[in-house]
């Protein structure tokens, strides 16, 4: 056992105050660890808390205060966090508050000393009567530590998935802890041993029948060109798309940082792996995207069909551009693809330097089928297509799909 | 137990012989330390230890030696005066005898025969104190017990038992650095005086600068105290005094409480601040170091605070922590907690519109424009009670600004805007910014204007 607390009560009848302060060879009483809270609500600081029984004596002027020793071996505690809290006084077998009495505690701390080049301290505690008090220590720790990773499973048409949220400790603090209470700030308390260099994966909520949206991505300035045969293609990424709030099945607590693996049923029982992904902080109303990989079967291509500029007085001038996206769906089902077009980049590639925030405006030409999103800023729209899925018979062509962004970058010199 | 032999030690040299230079084997006697008062200046790793002691002197010359073999002592500044017969007893003369480092010899002249009360002081280095603050919320996170503790550590190489201890809580301005000194032999100080010394006021003046310097980053640590510790002004600094005496062995520190305020409300405050605090809001405990708080009696000297909120089953949360700077009576206390997951601030720009160009009267060329920018700053409260956002957005260049939610200047080029976001719910903070650029721009301040 590398944590130690030690009573010295038992010496004070035998032993002045000031000796039993200063000695370092002592016999003592090893009150045992009732209980062990591990608190990792606080995603840089780890906090232990110990529960223990001491026995204390009655503090007189003859004997002195109860001298409590607390050392530690080979353990990262925060020799300056340690907090000793005494919670309640045992009597006739129960336990109850301490009481004040003229108004000062029954049981208080008077100092704690720290001795020179040892991981330990002595608390000097004062007693108004002889008894048993319950009592709490509580201190941070290094080197325990947590994590969350995730597990999604999507259905075979990939519109629902159950997420597992798991959250994982890590013990290399260099101590054992027995029927340790674990929290994570939210999710359920649990009780789990977890012994020195223990990594425990627990699971702290499954949400099932979570609705997902499968999104197909087109980000040209992102992403660059297919390959050399398609100069004018750019993959296509594709990502499964959550909602963090209730009315998508989730919005329990804001999805902490962490891997996820996203797993796919078969259809035969079995689940294929689909791929894993780093998801970031998703607070509630948030959403959370899963990237998948690049999709083969949504083809998009997209070249400039007009270029010009407009003159409006001295050197300054408007840019019209007309953006053609040649898409084709070769998979089974429909999909929307997401066109991402970022204005700045436009304007510096065709026209001049926006110098800030580029002005733009849509022009008429602009095909119905695209509806518009702003939420990422109006520089950078997202132009949303809706893709018929393949023709059923395998001798029909496969439907390309020309669609028009017209817009004036304004005012540019 | 292990005892320390003394360090520092008050003889009575019985043999009165002025030639003391030549004396290599003294027979003494070792009058005990009756009483230390130890005066800690922390700002500069300092401490006036004033000690009591009982000499049995005789009529005529008597000769008195001090040593402090592994202190760190300023030997320049050992006084002794006696506390009875003072118009009877005279120091007649002080040598730092050259052969014997570390000592010091006393002529004493006294007129009268018997004991005598004499106090012996000194600075030393290596006492130093320190303050740290435990606040411990209740779990609904309106109040809080709030205790300041004061620690003291002893490397000075003395033991001090039964010592009176009082904490300054302020700069005081010091030339050379005791420990610097007591580095050197007594012998090399008359050097000192005439070229090194002016490299330690240097060291001492260039230490002095990078400490004000980590204060004012937050970084420098002081302390006070407590165990009924009293409390008083002097002159413009502070002093803590510890009730009765303490023990700190030679390498040992102690750690005492210095302040108690239970039940003390305090606001939790969210602060947007992207230039101050980074790209999310933090949230922020504040209350007053006033008697309404239950403290106000002093200033908080700087010092960790580290805040805990009560869970269930007699068990903390720990929130965070943050270095406190000094605090003075009636000032706010405010630590920042860091980052809350449940509360989410996110910026949209909803358009961008440039107007009224300017052009070079004969290039042609643009020379000033205006640039209409609308905002909305959204701030998501999933907590369950309202919180309140104080919202400070710095902005270069010649700007007007169009608010609905009330607003002010906090500097120039700053904005501030505080409101209330309702438990589980949304407030928005639409403006429009009109920036202008260029020639078109004649100040650099943001001019706010009311939306009608």
């Amino acid at each position: 056992m590398k944590l130690r607390i030690v009573c010295m009560a038992c010496l004070l009848a035998v032993t002045s105050f000031g000796d039993t302060a200063w000695a370092r060879i002592k016999l003592a009483a090893l009150p045992v660890r009732e209980r062990v809270e591990l608190q990792l609500d606080n995603g840089k600081y780890t906090l232990v808390e110990e529960e223990r029984i001491v026995p204390l004596l009655k503090s007189s002027a003859k004997s002195g205060n109860n001298m409590i020793d607390f050392s530690w071996s080979n353990t990262a505690i925060d020799k300056d966090s340690i907090l000793f809290r005494p919670l309640a006084i045992r009597e006739d077998g129960k336990f109850r508050e301490i009481k004040d009495i003229n108004g000062n505690p029954e049981i208080n701390v008077i100092n704690v000393a720290y001795p020179p080049g040892e991981n330990a301290l002595v608390w000097e505690v004062y007693a108004s009567q002889a008894c048993a008090a319950k009592v709490r220590v509580s201190y941070l720790i290094s080197n325990l530590t947590r994590s969350f990773n995730y597990r999604a499973l999507a259905n075979k048409d990939e519109t629902h998935l159950t997420l597992r949220s798991f959250i994982k400790v890590r013990n290399y603090s260099g101590e054992d802890f027995g029927n340790a209470g674990v929290w994570a700030g939210f999710g359920p308390h649990y009780t789990k041993k977890i012994g020195q260099q223990e990594e425990i994966q627990m699971l702290l909520e499954r949400f099932k029948e979570v609705p997902i949206t499968k999104t197909f991505t087109f980000n040209w300035y992102a992403n660059g060109q297919l390959n050399a045969d398609k100069p004018f293609a750019s993959p296509i990424l594709m990502h499964y798309e959550l909602t963090n709030d209730k009315a998508n099945k989730l919005g329990q607590f804001p999805l902490q940082p962490g891997k996820v693996r996203i797993f796919i049923d078969d259809g035969r029982g079995g689940e294929a792996f689909l791929g894993e992904d780093l998801s970031r902080l998703t607070p509630l109303d948030d959403k959370m995207r899963l990237y998948l990989g690049q999709s083969r079967d949504i083809v998009c291509s997209r070249t400039l069909e007009k270029n010009q500029r407009h003159a409006v007085r001295g050197n300054l001038f408007h840019q019209e551009i007309i953006l053609k996206f040649e898409i084709e769906n070769f998979r089974d089902k429909d999909a929307v693809l997401s066109i991402q077009e970022q204005i700045n980049q436009l304007a510096r590639q065709y026209g001049a330097d926006p110098h800030g925030e580029a002005e733009w405006e849509l022009g008429d030409q602009t095909s119905e089928e695209i509806s518009f999103d702003y939420s990422d800023g109006k520089t950078i729209p997202k132009l949303s297509v809706k893709l018929a899925a393949r023709p059923e018979d395998p001798n029909a062509k496969v439907e390309k799909k020309i669609v028009k962004f017209h817009l004036t970058i304004k005012n540019l010199w | 137990m292990l005892r320390h032999l003394p360090i520092i030690a008050l003889l009575v040299v019985l043999v009165v012989n002025a030639n003391i230079h030549a004396k290599n084997i003294d027979l003494v006697t070792l009058p005990k330390r009756e009483k230390v008062q130890l005066t800690i200046y922390n700002s500069e790793d300092l401490t006036l230890a004033e000690e009591t002691r009982f000499l049995t002197l005789k009529k005529g010359l008597n000769k008195l030696q001090f040593s402090w073999i592994g202190t760190l002592i300023d030997p320049t500044s050992i006084e002794i005066r006696p506390l009875e017969h003072r118009d009877e007893i005279d120091v007649v003369d002080t040598i730092l005898p050259g052969q014997k480092p570390n000592h010091l010899i006393w002529t004493i002249q006294s007129d009268i025969e018997g004991q005598v009360a004499v106090e012996v002081s000194y600075f030393t280095s290596g006492l130093t104190w320190q303050m740290d603050y435990v606040a411990i919320s209740d779990s609904d996170e309106t109040n809080f017990d709030f205790r300041g503790y004061v620690r003291v550590f002893n490397n000075s190489g003395e033991e001090y038992e039964d010592a009176e201890i009082r904490m300054i809580v302020g700069k005081v301005n010091l030339v050379e650095k005791i420990a610097a000194l007591a580095g050197v032999p007594v012998e090399k100080l008359s050097e000192l005086q005439s070229s090194v010394r002016r490299f330690y006021q240097r060291d001492a003046m260039q230490k002095s600068i990078e400490k004000a310097s980590r204060a004012a980053d937050g970084d420098d640590d002081v302390a006070l105290g407590k165990r009924v510790i009293v409390k008083e002004g002097v002159s413009e600094y502070f002093m803590f005094s510890v009730d009765g005496t303490e023990t700190i062995r030679n390498g040992w520190s102690k750690r005492m409480e210095a302040v108690k305020a239970l039940d003390v409300k305090y606001d939790t405050v969210y602060r947007m601040r992207a230039f101050q605090y980074g790209p999310r809001p933090a949230r922020f405990v504040i209350w007053k170091n006033d008697k309404e708080s239950g403290l106000g009696e002093n200033p908080l000297p700087n010092g960790l605070v580290r805040v805990f909120r009560k869970n269930s089953e007699d068990g903390l949360s720990y929130l965070g922590q943050q270095k406190l700077n000094y605090v003075p009576i009636q000032a706010d206390i405010e630590v920042n907690l860091g980052f809350d997951d449940l509360v989410v601030y996110k910026r949209r720009r909803a358009s961008t519109k440039r107007s009224d160009f300017a052009f070079h009267p004969t290039n042609r060329h643009v020379t000033g424009w205006d640039e209409e920018q609308q905002w909305v700053d959204e701030i998501r409260n999933y907590r369950g009670k309202p919180i309140q956002f104080e919202l400070r957005n710095r902005m270069n260049g010649d700007i007007q600004l169009r608010y609905e939610l009330p607003t002010t200047s906090f500097d120039f080029n700053t904005i501030e805007a505080k409101f209330a976001v309702p438990a589980a719910g949304q407030t928005d903070y639409p403006y429009v910014a009109t920036v202008h650029h260029g020639s078109n721009a004649k100040q650099n301040r943001v001019k706010l204007i009311p939306e009608k």
